[in-house]
């Protein structure tokens, strides 16, 4: 372990530097709905609206984008590098392997036996990795050994045993607005239990954007939001590996308020690229 | 293609395998730099010096997304950007060999092995999107052509199996190093991807060596392609790498260059004359002395940067030939 893993890991279990109290989550969770009425005013009612953290940073970096089409589902190596990069940090953190590049072929193989025998998909990609060529699934092994090398090295994993769940469970939350919205958090990894405040680590690609701040914050809330009467996140860390940074956002009411005008904005930001209203 | 297994067998050199090729890439001579928070700062204000205001005030409403590639052709002369033909991305046998390397050789790192290599590496090129257009002018070559290829990719994909050894795991080898920092604001993107990357990132000790692997003969801008490398890594991590090399596929040949100061505050005034071209901003007078090709060729009392090019291996010449150390063939 390196001074540096040891500082991250410590920042990471460290106390919570702000108190949330009870009614700053009534408070945001009111502005909330307040702000996604407002900016669903005039939509057609239709299906749900899913936000999630790429879709909150598409509606800020590329809005336009939100007005293609969605291209069908076909897998490819960057939708497996995160699931079966998580799981090679999680058997490395185990005390199996040396580092993921030594996980990743036999971690990769059990996943496929997995669920030739029992026909049970753990991670939905195993078919898929199955029938590739030799050549092709070298190409997904290796993605993942790149994607999970860097969050294997950033914290102490034998610091952190015992504590850290990943991949974090995703929180999901639908806002009670005439045109349903539902938010969705994906964080990669939740250290601490539920009762204690957690804090949540997100692994994001490229450089991070003016509004990191914001999309960390999301995450904490719609954790508060998905589990009412649990406390809130204490802090979540954001590791942008391609560009070295690490971002910490200690979670208070004005982070959490960041969040609810970001997510407004995003909506708000969707809704002009959806057909309005017919009127008369 | 040529093929180099004759000059190997009758000069006696053997190129570095196994043991020897890692001790090669490891232990470079000289003491591994240390992080240096100064070094760092002293490359980001010397970059943003020259940038800040000058972009900020380019037409330009996108971000100049600066890569080793578009630094070597912005930075040739007319005649050697016409003569090399930089940057075009025109399908040749040797950039389809290249490419097919490319994969290989992420695959032998990690599963340790190859099959039919060619089948594996059109396999591993039909997994991006990106490649869909190489993949189909290779389907496309005539019976000779693809024999040329075949056989050549598999003469160097042998090469490799030979040679590589498995890299220890402690070592954290990784694929295709995706490494980007922004400048002035975000107004720029220095982007680079290295074939392989090996070492922990420390905050103490440079611990990190970057690989870039060739298919092609040893040109001038190798160098400076990897001293690029080693320049954004700086910039994105506490500690630079302490080395970066070049491995030349097709003769087993590596070229290792150990970090130094120097060599990245050269890399910064490479790329920030290289910048300020791409950006469209007006020529400074050493713009146009950083044209590789005709570095190779000049007497380094010319050059600001006399000492980096010995320390390169590029000989001085006297009387204006071209003297890269070990010239083999075509490039790639």
């Amino acid at each position: 372990m390196s001074d540096r893993a040891g500082l991250a890991t410590a920042g990471l279990l460290a106390p919570p530097v702000h108190e949330v109290a009870p009614d700053v989550l009534d408070r945001v969770r009111a502005a909330l709905v307040a702000g996604v009425t407002d900016a669903t005013t005039g939509l057609v009612p239709g299906d749900v609206i899913e936000l999630g953290l790429p879709q909150l940073r598409r509606a800020r970096y590329r809005p336009e984008s939100l007005a293609l089409p969605d291209e069908p589902f076909a897998w490819k190596p960057a939708f497996v590098r995160r699931s079966l990069g998580l799981e090679l940090v999680r058997a490395c953190a185990s005390g199996r392997f040396r580092g993921p590049a030594d996980a990743v072929v036999p971690v990769a193989d059990h996943a496929v036996e997995e669920w030739r025998r029992t026909g049970r998909r753990t991670f939905h990609w195993e078919p898929w990795l199955a029938g590739l060529g030799r050549g092709g699934r070298s190409v997904v092994l290796a993605e993942a050994v790149a994607w999970a090398t860097p969050l294997w090295t950033t914290f102490d994993w034998v610091g952190l045993a015992g504590s850290a769940r990943l991949p974090a469970p995703d929180d999901v939350w639908t806002c009670p607005t005439p045109r349903p919205l539902r938010l969705k958090g994906r964080a990669e990894v939740r250290v601490g239990s539920a009762a204690d405040r957690p804090s949540l680590v997100s692994v994001a690609s490229g450089c991070p954007g003016d509004g990191w701040r914001d999309e960390l914050a999301f995450l904490a809330l719609v954790a508060a939001l998905a589990g009412p009467g649990h406390p809130a996140v204490s802090r979540v860390v954001g590791l942008w590996p391609e560009s070295g940074y690490r971002l910490v956002v200690d979670v208070d009411e004005s982070a959490l308020t960041g969040a609810v005008d970001r997510v407004v904005d995003a909506v708000a930001v969707t809704a002009d690229t959806a057909e309005p209203v017919a009127v008369g | 293609m040529r093929n180099d297994a004759r000059g190997e067998r009758e000069n006696g050199w053997r190129p570095p395998a196994g043991a020897s090729l890692l001790e090669r890439l490891r232990v470079t001579g000289r003491s591994r730099p240390a992080a240096d928070p100064d070094v760092a700062a002293h490359l980001r204000a010397l970059l943003g010096a020259g940038l800040a205001e000058d972009v900020g005030t380019t037409d330009g409403d996108g971000r100049i997304v600066v890569t080793k590639e578009r630094l070597t052709r912005a930075l040739s002369c007319p005649v050697h950007r016409s003569v090399d033909r930089f940057g075009e991305r025109a399908f040749t046998l040797p950039l389809a060999c290249g490419a097919l390397m490319d994969v290989l050789f992420r695959q032998i790192v990690t599963v340790g092995g190859i099959g039919d290599p060619m089948a594996d590496a059109l396999d591993a090129l039909g997994m991006d999107d990106h490649q869909d257009a190489l993949v189909a002018w290779i389907g496309g070559l005539s019976a000779a052509e693809s024999a040329e290829l075949r056989a050549e990719v598999e003469r160097q994909s042998r090469g490799l199996s030979e040679r590589w050894p498995a890299l220890e795991p402690s070592w954290l080898p990784r694929t295709q190093e995706s490494m980007r920092v922004l400048l002035a604001g975000g107004a720029v993107e220095l982007s680079a991807r290295a074939d392989l990357a090996i070492g922990r990132p420390a905050a103490d000790e440079a611990s990190v060596a970057l690989v870039e692997v060739k298919s092609g003969a040893r040109r001038p801008d190798h160098r400076d392609d990897v001293a690029f490398y080693a320049l954004v890594e700086a910039l994105r991590s506490p500690a630079p790498p302490f080395a970066v090399a070049t491995y030349y596929s097709r003769t087993g040949e590596i070229d290792v260059v150990p970090v130094t100061h120097e060599l990245l505050v050269e890399a910064a005034r490479r790329c920030l004359a290289g910048t300020r071209v791409l950006a469209g901003l007006t020529a400074r007078p050493d713009d146009a002395s950083w044209c590789t090709a005709c570095a190779s060729v000049r007497p380094p009392a010319d050059r600001a940067a006399d000492a980096l090019a010995v320390d390169r291996g590029i000989a001085a010449p006297s009387c204006g030939v071209p003297v890269l150390s070990l010239p083999h063939g075509q490039a790639a």
